[in-house]
Order: C-alpha cells, then sequence, then structure tokens
C-alpha cells in the first residue's frame, strides 16, 4: 500500500477512536461539568457575576499595561545603553531611585495626578498609573549593556543604519528571551497588583481580581488562590524555554 | 526613542516624589505646625524604633540567608544536566506568585494556625515567608545568565585545572557580578519595604506596626495624615539611595554597553 494511502488510514482510525472515546465519555464530563459547576458556584454566581467583571477588567488592565510598559521599558534600557543620551547617568539613577520608593509614598500623589485628569475610578487611570516599569527598564539596561558590543553596534553604523535602524535590526532581534524575562514579571506584578488598584479603583463593580476576591475570605478562597495563580504558571511555563536558553546571551561569540 | 518611558518616568516616578516631599510640609497629625520637622517627629513615634529592630534583624539574617541561597540554587542548577531543573525552578517560584489577598490562608494552611497564632515566633516567621516568596524570581534570573556564559570561556576555564567550585567562584560569579549587585540593592530594598508578610499576620499577631512601611500606611490611609506617611516612607528611602550610589560608584554598574566577555 502507499504511505500516503497508510497515513490517511491512520488519521481516520485515530479520528473515528476520538470521536466513539468523545461519546463515551460525555457522562463523565457531565459529571466533571456538574462538579466544577459546584466548586465554583461561590465565585462565579457571587453578586450577579461580578467575577466575570473583574475578569474583564483584569484582562484589560494587564494586558494594557503590560503592552506599553514592556514595549517602554525595553526601548529604553536599549537607548540608555547603547545610544548617546543626555543625563544618562542622572536617568539610571532616577530609574533606579523611583525603583526603591515605597508604593505608600506615591500612591497619594498618583490618585491625585489621576483624578486631576478625570480618571478616578476608571480602568485607564490605572493603566496608565501602572505602565512605569523601572525594574524592567533596568533589567533591560543590563542586558543590552552585556549582549550588544560597541563593535558591533559601529559596524551598524557603517552599514548606514541609525538609532531606530540599530534597534530594528540588532536591538529586537536581540532581545527575545529579554521580552520574555521582563513580560513574565510586569504580568506577574500587574496580575498581583495591590495596593494602588485599591486606591484608585473604589468601586466594587470596578474592580479587579486581585482587589475583589477578599470577598471570597473563608468561602473557596483556596480554590480562588489557585485561579489566581494559574495564569503566571502557564507564562512562566510559556516563556521558560527562552529564559533557559539564557537571559543574557551575547551577539558575539569569540 | 526613550521618550514614552521619560514620560512614564516623570509622570508616575519623579512628579509623585516631588509632589509628596511638598505635602509634608503641610500641617498634619504628627506635626500641626507643619514644615519640615515633619521629618524628624516620624522618627520619634515611639512604634518606629522597633520596627527598625524588626527590620535590621531580617537585613541581619534573612538577605545573607537569600542572597546565598539564590546564588547556591542557580549555581546548583546551571552546574548538571538534571532532568527535573524545570521543575524545580518554578516550585521555587510558586510562593512569590501567590497574590497578596489569598496569601494569608495559603501561609496558615502552610506553617499551621498554631504557629500563626504565637507571637514569640512572630520575626522568624515573617523572615522565612520574605524568604520563600522572594527567593524564586532572582533564581530565575541568575540562572538565566549563567546559562548565557559561553561554553568556550568555561572550557578555557576547566583546562586551566578549575574543578567546578573554582569555575562558579573565579569564573560564573564575577561574570554576572552586575545582576549580582541588582539582587543585593533590591533585595535591601525590599526588605527596608516590608508591608505584605507582617500585614498578612496582622490579623492573628496584631503586627499593623510591625515594618515602618506599615506605620507609614497607617499613617497616610487610616489617620489620613499623608504628609506624616510620605515623610516616614522617604526617611526609610535615604539607607536605599545611600546603598544604591555606594554601587553605582564603586562598580561598573553604569558604563556603556561594554565589550562582551562572551
Amino acid at each position: 500500500m502507499e504511505i500516503g494511502a497508510q497515513r490517511r488510514n491512520t488519521r481516520l482510525i485515530k479520528g473515528t477512536l476520538f470521536l466513539f472515546t468523545l461519546v463515551a465519555s460525555i457522562p463523565f464530563l457531565w459529571i466533571l461539568r456538574d462538579v466544577a459547576r459546584m466548586m465554583f458556584a461561590p465565585i462565579v454566581y457571587y453578586d450577579n457575576g461580578v467575577f466575570f467583571t473583574w475578569l474583564k477588567n483584569t484582562s484589560i488592565f494587564v494586558f494594557a499595561s503590560m503592552g506599553i510598559s514592556v514595549a517602554s521599558c525595553i526601548t529604553a534600557g536599549f537607548v540608555l545603553a547603547v545610544l548617546d543620551v543626555p543625563f544618562r547617568r542622572f536617568l539610571l539613577f532616577s530609574t533606579l531611585a523611583t525603583m526603591l520608593i515605597p508604593i505608600t509614598a506615591m500612591a497619594m500623589p498618583l490618585y491625585v495626578m489621576v483624578d486631576r485628569l478625570g480618571l478616578n475610578n476608571t480602568l485607564l487611570g490605572l493603566i496608565l498609573a501602572s505602565s512605569y516599569f523601572p525594574f524592567g527598564a533596568f533589567l533591560s539596561y543590563l542586558y543590552y549593556s552585556s549582549v550588544l558590543p560597541p563593535d558591533l553596534v559601529g559596524m551598524g553604523r557603517i552599514d548606514g543604519l541609525g538609532d531606530f535602524g540599530i534597534y530594528r535590526h540588532l536591538g529586537i532581534p536581540l532581545s527575545k528571551s529579554l521580552i520574555s524575562v521582563v513580560t513574565f514579571f510586569a504580568f506577574v506584578g500587574l496580575w498581583n497588583s495591590y495596593q494602588l488598584p485599591r486606591v484608585l479603583l473604589a468601586e466594587p463593580s470596578k474592580s479587579i481580581m486581585s482587589i475583589g476576591i477578599e470577598v471570597f475570605y473563608g468561602q473557596g478562597t483556596t480554590l480562588i488562590a489557585l485561579m489566581m495563580v494559574i495564569p503566571s504558571v502557564l507564562l512562566y511555563l510559556a516563556s521558560q524555554r527562552t529564559i533557559a536558553r539564557g537571559i543574557f546571551s551575547g551577539a558575539v561569540k569569540e | 526613542m526613550i521618550f514614552p518611558y521619560l514620560a512614564f518616568m516623570f509622570f508616575c516616578g519623579i512628579i509623585p516624589i516631588g509632589y509628596g516631599i511638598l505635602e509634608v510640609r503641610n500641617p498634619s497629625w504628627v506635626n500641626m505646625e507643619g514644615g519640615f520637622e515633619t521629618f524628624i517627629k516620624v522618627l520619634q513615634d515611639f512604634r518606629v524604633g522597633p520596627a527598625i529592630i524588626n527590620i535590621l534583624f531580617l537585613l541581619g539574617i534573612f538577605v545573607p540567608l537569600m542572597i546565598v541561597t539564590v546564588l547556591v540554587v542557580s549555581l546548583l542548577l546551571d552546574a548538571t544536566e538534571f532532568r527535573y531543573n524545570k521543575q524545580m525552578r518554578l516550585l521555587f517560584l510558586i510562593p512569590g506568585l501567590i497574590p497578596v489577598a489569598v496569601a494569608v490562608l495559603f501561609w496558615s494552611a502552610v506553617v499551621g494556625y498554631e504557629v500563626v497564632w504565637d507571637k514569640s515566633n512572630i520575626r522568624w516567621l515573617i523572615g522565612a515567608i520574605s524568604f520563600s516568596t522572594g527567593i524564586g524570581s532572582w533564581i530565575v534570573i541568575q540562572y538565566g545568565s549563567l546559562r548565557s556564559i559561553s561554553q568556550e570561556v568555561l572550557e578555557a576555564g576547566v583546562v586551566d585545572g578549575c574543578n567546578r567550585f573554582q569555575l562558579a567562584w573565579r569564573l560564573k560569579l564575577p561574570m554576572i557580578g552586575r545582576y549580582i549587585a541588582y539582587m543585593v540593592i533590591l533585595l535591601i530594598a525590599n526588605t527596608l519595604q516590608i508591608f505584605n508578610e507582617p500585614n498578612l499576620l496582622m490579623y492573628t499577631n496584631m503586627t499593623t506596626d510591625w515594618s515602618p512601611s506599615q506605620i507609614a500606611f497607617g499613617y497616610a490611609f487610616k489617620n489620613a495624615d499623608f504628609a506624616g506617611g510620605v515623610a516616614l516612607s522617604l526617611v526609610m528611602l535615604i539607607p536605599n539611595l545611600i546603598l544604591a550610589l555606594l554601587f553605582v560608584l564603586n562598580t561598573d554598574f553604569m558604563k556603556k554597553s561594554k565589550t562582551t566577555w562572551r
């Protein structure tokens, strides 16, 4: 028999088996569905399903802030490490200093600023206030100052590349693992953020998961703890291949 | 290219600090007359002394322990091709991924309610929680930095007669020196600002004023005394800034892109 026909037959057999197994497992899946419903019922049906509003708000907040912060801090790390910018040392020191300031000192001024912009109690206000990620910027700076030797940048210049060209053709291709690491830490920080959302989002209907789940103390909290950890673990598992390859792998092998 | 980041740094970092410093001048619960004496007066609060001793305890015992553990575990994970390497790193990381809002139940279940209610071990318990939640992310970063040291450099070390310990001590650690410096600064800063861990045990051990950050938080959000809260937070920032400056001035922490050692 032809190899192609053999493969087709194998696929057909596997498909039929899969279908039969699925039909056979319907009663079991039904039980699982009911068990899951019972387990998650206190959470999912609480206050007319406000959980889903929190989930939606959290998704918007986390992904928007993460996108802004990762893009801005990786670019900043590249510029500070590779290009000639005025006040470089001052900018680096400011990055480090702002990272060391407790959120207690920052929360109230941020609240006043967000309120003056008319964004109090809105996701946009929280997104803007949370998009500054100095930890990622400094990590990116350390990364680029190790992996991009001046000789390589010089070669890029000889080839006629400008600042943005060097970033696009050298910086970004080299930063896959850096992006994974910074994205992971940005996600975890935002997903679990507590103090700033607590100050900036007062209305329960506009809240996010990390604040909203407090109402479940004593009623299925362990389950919600598990639910809160799963996204971070999945993201870590997805990005750990690039991390394990070496966060700071160099551009030049001598 | 750097403009978006600078805009965020300015609006979410520098302006809030400036605003906070100006706010300290206003009359407050700590300093009715107002003025910059608030910085001195917050330190005279009877709760601040014991809180600083608590922090010194963590700085003296747990921070060095965390630094050593992170480096030892990262070096061990990097030293051999171990089948369960991935899973081990994940297990170190998980305690740090649990959100603050639910962590109290998690930790009560882990250490047992009788331990949580025992006031005599509170420093050790808080130290253990901060240790457990703090090391995972640094292991990920330091392991990643170790993985990127080129094989040629390590092979040259082996040819020169280095054993595994010497490879780690003489080659690997100096090569990731800047990342270690970054970790040390942030671990000390996080300890000086410690808030979540004692806050978790607030209901069982009355640790509402255990750390300076909690006292500052209490000023700002319980007593509506923002000036006092910011003043204490900024005073606690001074050791951080001195430490950061020492690192910046004494290491090549802020040197531009250098010829790579890889």
